[in-house]
């Protein structure tokens, strides 16, 4: 009798199991869509700006693309960034005209800056709106290419982006201060 | 047309010999004649037709292009060539002669 029940008890827990081990299997199955691809491992090139791009040798093919962030920034070990020039030494509060001195710092840099080519690029903090922002920028960014090209600088780019990219956090006067900046890209 | 059999035929031997992994699994080298990290590249400069700035490495048997972007992700357009052309050394990270 005893071992009957032993025996009922030991073939239900057998089939339960069973049918655990199977939904298990099923559901891992419809978890593991199947993707059917081969291995595609890049390695990394850096190229002579120091950014990084995606590469692959496939034998005879060869395959290459920017590496970015999601957001599109590519990952850069270092820039061409050749100068920043802080918005205090070359602007008054609110003002895009450069002062006297400040022309005469940035004509000294790009007489002796050696590239091709410049982009300028002009940044703010976040005091103000951001649509003032963006127009203060890019009215600075605009009075430093006018300078650079007075002295007969390539400049290819002139871009303003208001508060939008800080370099230090807005929360103290020394971050804003740093925020405060137009950037200079030389491209070699 | 001679020499692309001549190759196609030292890659089969190759193969067969077990010289190199076919297909190939490590994509991250040039395990060809002049063997090398793929990092060891060196770039020219080819200008789109749009005149913006791209990254061309022609290494030999592989050809590679790249968008070269500034650091806020913008492509360069620098003007340093007019478009259509490519410029710079990007022809000498290998040593194989390329007839093309």
């Amino acid at each position: 009798m005893v071992t009957r029940i032993f025996k009922t008890v030991g073939a239900c827990l057998g089939s339960v199991l069973a049918l655990t081990l199977m939904l298990g299997l099923t559901t891992g199955m419809a978890q593991a869509k199947e993707i059917k691809g081969e291995r595609y491992v890049p390695t990394i090139w850096v190229d002579p700006d120091g950014c990084e791009h995606w590469v692959m040798d496939d034998g005879w093919e060869g395959y290459m693309t920017p590496h970015v962030t999601r957001d599109g920034i590519p990952v850069c070990r270092r820039g061409n960034t050749c100068g920043v020039m802080a918005a205090d030494q070359l602007f008054t509060t609110d003002q895009s005209y450069i002062t006297p001195a400040g022309q005469a710092r940035l004509q000294e840099f790009f007489r002796s800056a050696t590239a091709t080519a410049f982009v300028i690029v002009g940044h703010t903090d976040s005091r103000a709106s951001d649509a003032y922002n963006m127009g203060l920028s890019q009215r600075r960014a605009t009075s430093v290419a006018k300078v650079a090209r007075s002295v007969g600088a390539n400049v290819v780019d002139v871009r303003g982006y208001g508060e939008r990219a800080p370099i230090a956090p807005n929360t103290t006067a020394a971050g804003m201060a740093k925020n405060r900046r137009v950037e200079i890209l030389c491209i070699r | 047309m001679k020499l692309v059999k001549g190759i196609a035929l030292v890659a089969a031997a190759a193969a067969l010999a077990g010289c190199i992994d076919a297909p190939k699994k490590d994509k991250t080298v040039d395990n060809w004649i002049d063997n090398k990290d793929l990092s060891q590249l060196r770039a020219g400069i080819w200008v789109d037709p749009t005149g913006c700035d791209q990254w061309i490495i022609d290494d030999g048997a592989e050809g590679y292009l790249s968008a070269r972007l500034d650091k806020y992700g913008k492509p360069v357009c620098s003007g340093v060539a007019p478009p259509n052309t490519a410029i710079g050394p990007y022809k000498s990270g290998s040593s194989i002669p390329d007839p093309v």
